[in-house]
């Protein structure tokens, strides 16, 4: 478990491509820079596409914890 | 406000019910407030006109028998009950899954989704035009292949598979075809038992029913449970009191498209053809999807160095034409289209599309200022373009 | 008729661009963006006495890209070059009276080409060096390649 607390939270259980990405998106828009979305998904595809966006949109992956099928991310917004 | 001044060409994404439609299924809304499942006489008018429904259509379908068919909400529905009740109920017999790489992802997310219950799923590969490699498909089918699904036709790019072709290959390994016709059927013939169908999707609002109905066919030896539990209607297979309009609504579009295809389809055609004809004329324009082995009601095309909602933003604030560009959820999410992508085209490639899907308000007058309103809205795009 | 939820001046701008076209002697020109992701935009600018005194651009993209390359031209237009830097993603999406959620990367392309443009003049005249320029572009397109 981690001691980050998030600003806000996303939970994508059950979701799948393409909503947790843009979900993802739209979250850390509404967030000040500097916040913390943690953001909860087990669509195998996420676990892919959130770092790889985060990467490319200059986000911080802070942590990152996988526990059965769910994926955890722990993201500052950057910019 | 009217939106019937325009030139509507996005019959794909809704379309008004047929006037004949609502004409035959308006009293299920006004006179008859039976439930099908009640025993007294307002219950069986109500359960009759389900039933009907049900006869008409099989008939569109050549389904054998219309017990194979049963009501859901939408297609969307009809594929997950296709897909998940069909593989949890044979999953003893395999936990292999196959579709194409241009499904609906009403389809491919429900096998997705099956993954979680260790289920695996494989893509099979189309080529430029979207027709699927068949003999990808002979290689990657085996007898653990519990359900393989490929669509009638395609409804970004218009294409029609070959289904035939398809099923035989399938049923050689003796395992399940599942078909979404909701593009196709009431376009085109389809003929479960001679196509060799084992599972076949419906929409109503595609054949110009009304919005909340749709429809799946389970062929006699097909075994499936229900994905929506509850009560015992549609012989337990989809629970919860039925639509009875859009059911009654769906009925009746089933027996008007089965009588009036062929006629449509001619017409249809012709527009289409004009259509492909002249706008192929503007430079760097392609049609996507297969030139002949298409809907009659679909042109398609993509545009180098132009954007695909600006297309469609121009044509509709300038002209008051409606386009669709992509699919639904590319638009969400900003992401080329996994159809365009599956064809070979490059991410650039695939940003600039339009499709256009005709109807009944369009006819050939329409052609001409179709095509001004597209050439003008493409030299004004390009003349913003760096590329 | 707006298709996605955009504003009135979204589409005004959309349907109306102010300042299409190239500047063949620009003084700076910035070029952000990635055809693969769906959004190109390169501006010009002609700058005297440390004004913006001309600007125009071309944009590959969504009703969001074009609307958005013709407001941060606007609000360009006639500023000093300090200013002009100082003109944010935020304040191009406040003018345009918002944009989707989805669409807010286009914003950040219009800020983005102007303050690369005015960059490149900066780099031009000798003011910065080539490794001073900040790179602003995020890349973020979801269709961009990892």
């Amino acid at each position: 478990m981690s001691d980050i607390v998030p600003d806000t939270e996303l939970d994508c259980i059950g979701l799948y491509c393409p909503l947790p990405l843009s979900m993802a998106k739209e979250n850390i828009a509404n967030i000040d820079i500097g916040q913390v979305l943690k953001i909860l998904a087990d669509d195998p595809d996420a676990e892919k596409d959130i770092p790889g966006w985060a990467k490319r949109a200059g986000h911080q992956i802070l942590m990152f914890e996988r526990s059965g099928q769910v994926a955890t991310f722990w993201i500052k917004r950057i910019r | 406000m009217s939106f019937m001044q325009g030139i509507y060409l996005d019959n794909q994404s809704a379309m008004l019910p047929d006037p004949r439609v609502l004409d035959f299924a308006k009293r299920y809304l006004i006179e008859v407030p039976g439930n099908p499942s009640a025993l007294h006489s307002v219950g069986l008018a109500a359960k009759s006109a389900v039933e009907e429904a049900r006869e008409k259509v099989a008939e569109l379908i050549n389904a054998e028998d219309a017990r194979n068919v049963i009501f859901t909400g939408s297609a969307t529905e009809a594929n997950n009950l296709a897909i998940r009740g069909t593989a949890m109920r044979n999953a003893s017999k395999g936990m292999s899954l196959l579709a194409s790489r241009i499904e609906h992802i009403s389809v491919l997310n429900s096998m997705k989704d099956l993954q979680k219950n260790g289920f695996q799923l494989q893509l099979i590969p189309v080529d430029s035009k979207g027709i699927v490699d068949l003999q990808a498909l002979e290689r990657m089918i085996s007898k653990q292949t519990i359900v393989t699904s490929v669509m009638y036709a395609n409804g970004e790019i218009g294409t029609i598979e070959p289904i035939k072709e398809i099923s035989h290959i399938v049923h050689e390994k003796g395992m399940l075809l599942h078909v979404d016709a909701t593009v196709a059927a009431g376009r085109i013939p389809i003929d479960v038992q001679n196509d060799g169908i084992d599972l076949l999707t419906l929409s109503s609002n595609d054949i110009c029913g009304p919005q909340g109905a749709g429809a799946l066919y389970a062929g006699p030896d097909v075994k499936i449970q229900p994905v929506t539990v509850g009560g015992g209607q549609e012989r337990g297979l989809r629970p919860g009191t039925e639509n009875l309009f859009a059911i009654a609504g769906m009925g009746e579009a089933a027996r008007l498209a089965r009588l009036e295809m062929s006629d449509d389809s001619i017409r249809l055609k012709a527009i289409r053809d004009s259509l492909i004809r002249e706008i192929l004329k503007i430079d760097e324009t392609h049609l996507t999807g297969h030139a002949t082995n298409r809907l009659p009601h679909h042109a398609s095309f993509r545009f180098d160095r132009i954007e695909g909602e600006s297309i469609l933003l121009t044509l509709d604030a300038m002209f008051d034409i409606q386009v669709s560009t992509g699919s639904a959820c590319s638009s969400r999410t900003l992401e080329a289209s996994h159809v365009l992508l599956a064809l070979g085209l490059k991410h650039e490639q695939a940003h600039g599309s339009m499709v256009m899907t005709l109807g009944k308000s369009n006819h050939p007058d329409q052609i001409s200022v179709v095509f001004d309103a597209v050439k003008k809205t493409v030299a004004r795009l390009r003349a913003l373009s760096p590329l | 008729m707006a298709q996605i939820g955009y504003s009135k001046k979204v589409m005004d701008h959309f349907m109306n661009p102010r300042n299409v076209g190239v500047i063949d002697d620009a003084d700076g020109y910035g070029k952000v963006g990635n055809p693969v992701c769906g959004d190109l935009m390169e501006i010009f600018i002609k700058v005297k006495g440390e004004r913006i005194n001309d600007i125009k651009f071309r944009t590959f993209g969504c009703g969001s890209a074009i609307a958005v390359s013709s407001m941060v031209t606007e609000m360009a237009k006639g500023k000093l070059l300090d200013e002009a830097m100082k003109i944010t993603r935020k304040d191009v999406a406040d003018e345009l009276d918002g944009l989707p959620p989805q669409k807010m990367h286009c914003s950040n392309l219009g800020a983005d080409a102007l303050h690369a443009a005015i960059q490149d003049y900066w780099v031009k005249t000798g003011k910065i060096k080539l490794d001073e320029v900040k790179k602003e572009d995020d890349g973020e397109g979801d269709a961009c390649p990892t």
